[in-house]
């Protein structure tokens, strides 16, 4: 069953005067359990597509239907509430909360969606060894690498128990061994616990990792491959 | 959480934040202090009037109070003083003769009010005897007759000094003038220069036998163990003095009175202009970090912090800013306060303007408790009011658009 369906998106900037097309008629879908990158040249329209499916961004046209609830028809507010429920983000600059603990930064977003303290402190622990850095649970990122950053803010993506994970370049900013050490927690997380990737990336260990690449052009699907099933083009 | 990374977030950036609490800190000590001097300097103007000059309840003839003169006396003075006696939480009463006159020396003369005591009385009510210096003789020392205290300003205006004979010039009961010498017993030195300029004291047996008859009582004064009492005291007296009129202090001196409460607002006023000059800084700080902290604030937003929350974040962060100089300043110029109370400022180089005014050249600053709670209270209200804008800042932030602000 599909979890994300995107029918018919696009997103024009500067519609009055020069209209450009960021996307122009995408219609995707997305399974429960993908491990799938979004990639293309610069411009393409991957921010433009990963902020739409996080709700991030609103739609020129089209509906984007998350686990049967369609996200372009939500006030602000209601976004707000269906990202802290629905959805884990990966940024490409890890955005950690700077004056909080990895155990904290992770403990955040439940306590946002108010988990109780029990079970905040037994996923915080679980997700922070799922991620190997059970033994920084009082760090400050300042005083982490960046790919230990990396992997507290998969952790913090994981702790809200999204329906999936969107991550935005997540290994730009990372050396080769951290990139290579992010992505093998990541794509463990989801063979083993059916976790939903979806990245937006230039970087090559990343797009060979995927079981699913998704390639945009001027704003339209060009390729989108799956590895286990063959080449599909729409 | 929200509350501990508002907390978390003021320190941050250490050296700016300790910049701001420092001038809150500075400001409102400061204010506080000024406030202070203001506030122990009317404290002390009003005891000193209360205890030199008026009491805390007068009773007249109310003829009296309008024309001045001695024959608009209080009839039966004993009964009524033994009636104010019995009153509860009267603490001591005297009675006392009060007469317009001249007194004159042999350089100078000056228009005076003569007032007729009985020394043992008004010693229990009036405290003016521990203004007289003991380089300036004592208060009706001695059993010699014709003794009269004056005032320093007077003393100097009529070139007298101590023992010096003064001739006094009044209409006796009779309506005719009456004259005699009297030896300076004591000089007192109030802060009110022109209390000490206008009032003589002599003993009233004195005035008596000078005039040949008894001047009579033309005013009352009584003191009362406990300030918060002064109107029930009076009520009491009224209902029972009736066709007497019964005064409390504010009511004879309407300066002292509104004085007191002119200083009351001016203190507020004070206080509210360097809190309003401290909120801009304050502004200004929570601005920066507002923009500073914009990708950061697009992340909380992106991951579902809702807008309530950021914006009671930010109004928090500048709440704890500000309450963290607020506290400090109040602890120091708390401090500053106590010390200087203990001590004293010695203005006695502006003796001559303070006392012209009526107040003391050494000033012991104070600060009432309550002042203390309302500037809390004003301290958290300007940072609520400053965290305002920069909240409304964060709150127009896009997420989309915060999170890539490098």
């Amino acid at each position: 069953m599909n979890i994300i369906e995107i029918k018919n998106l696009s997103k024009v900037y500067d519609e009055k005067t020069i209209p450009v097309y960021a996307l122009n008629g995408v219609d995707l879908a997305f399974k429960q359990g993908e491990f799938t990158c979004i990639v293309g040249p610069s411009g393409s329209g991957k921010t433009t597509m990963l902020n739409m499916l996080g709700g991030l961004d609103t739609p020129s046209g089209g509906r984007i239907m998350i686990d049967g609830t369609d996200i372009t028809g939500l006030k602000s507010r209601q976004l707000i509430d269906f990202r802290l429920r629905n959805i884990g983000f990966v940024f490409q600059s890890f955005n950690l909360i700077p004056v909080l603990t990895a155990r904290e930064n992770i403990e955040f977003i439940m306590q946002l969606q108010g988990v109780n303290r029990e079970q905040r402190d037994k996923r915080t622990l679980e997700l922070l060894q799922s991620v190997g850095l059970g033994e920084k649970i009082n760090t400050r990122p300042g005083k982490l690498s960046g790919g230990q950053q990396q992997r507290v803010a998969v952790a913090r993506a994981l702790a809200s128990k999204p329906k999936f994970i969107l991550a935005d370049e997540p290994t730009a900013n990372l050396d080769s061994k951290s990139a290579e050490n992010l992505l093998e927690i990541m794509e463990k997380l989801n063979r083993e616990e059916n976790i939903t990737f979806i990245f937006s990336t230039h970087d090559s260990r990343v797009v060979a990792k995927a079981r699913r690449v998704v390639t945009l052009e001027d704003g339209k699907i060009v390729s989108d491959i799956s590895k286990n099933q063959g080449t599909g083009i729409q | 959480m929200i509350f501990k990374i508002a907390f978390k977030n003021v320190w941050r950036n250490k050296v700016r934040s300790l910049i701001v609490i420092t001038a809150i800190t500075l400001g409102l000590s400061g204010g506080i202090f000024t406030v202070s001097v203001i506030t122990g300097m009317v404290d002390q103007k009003i005891h000193s009037g209360i205890n030199n000059e008026v009491s805390h309840i007068q009773i007249h003839n109310p003829e009296f109070l309008q024309n001045y003169e001695s024959r608009y006396n209080i009839p039966h003075p004993d009964s009524i003083a033994a009636i104010i006696l019995k009153t509860p939480a009267v603490k001591a009463v005297c009675c006392r003769s009060r007469i317009t006159g001249m007194a004159a020396s042999s350089n100078s003369a000056a228009g005076i009010q003569i007032i007729g005591v009985d020394p043992q009385q008004e010693m229990k009510v009036f405290t003016l005897y521990t203004s007289i210096p003991d380089s300036a003789g004592g208060y009706f020392k001695g059993s010699r007759k014709n003794q009269i205290v004056i005032g320093r300003k007077l003393a100097d205006k009529l070139k007298i000094r101590l023992k010096s004979k003064v001739i006094l010039r009044f209409q006796n009961p009779d309506g005719n003038l009456t004259e005699a010498a009297f030896s300076v017993n004591g000089i007192f030195q109030s802060a009110n220069n022109v209390f000490d300029e206008i009032n003589v004291f002599v003993k009233k047996i004195d005035l008596d036998q000078v005039t040949g008859s008894d001047n009579g009582i033309q005013e009352i004064a009584l003191i009362v163990g406990d300030d918060n009492k002064i109107p029930e005291v009076q009520a009491s007296l009224k209902a029972r003095l009736k066709g007497m009129l019964v005064q409390n202090w504010m009511e004879i001196r309407p300066d002292m009175s509104m004085i007191t409460s002119a200083i009351a607002i001016e203190v507020y006023i004070i206080l509210g202009i360097i809190l309003f000059a401290l909120a801009f800084g304050i502004v200004n700080t929570m601005l920066m970090i507002v923009f500073e902290r914009t990708r950061e604030l697009g992340m909380l937003m992106a991951v579902g912090m809702s807008k309530s929350r950021v914006f009671r974040m930010i109004m928090l962060e500048t709440v704890f800013l500000t309450l963290i100089g607020g506290l400090i300043g109040m602890a120091l110029s708390a401090t500053l306060v106590a010390v200087f109370h203990r001590h004293g400022i010695d203005l006695s180089a502006f003796s001559k303007g303070l006392g012209a005014f009526g107040f003391d050249p050494k000033i012991y600053p104070f600060i009432k408790r309550v002042l203390y709670i309302n500037l809390s209270l004003m301290i958290i209200l300007t940072g609520i009011l400053s965290a305002i804008m920069p909240a409304r800042k964060a709150l127009q932030l896009k997420p989309v658009e915060a999170i890539r602000i490098e």
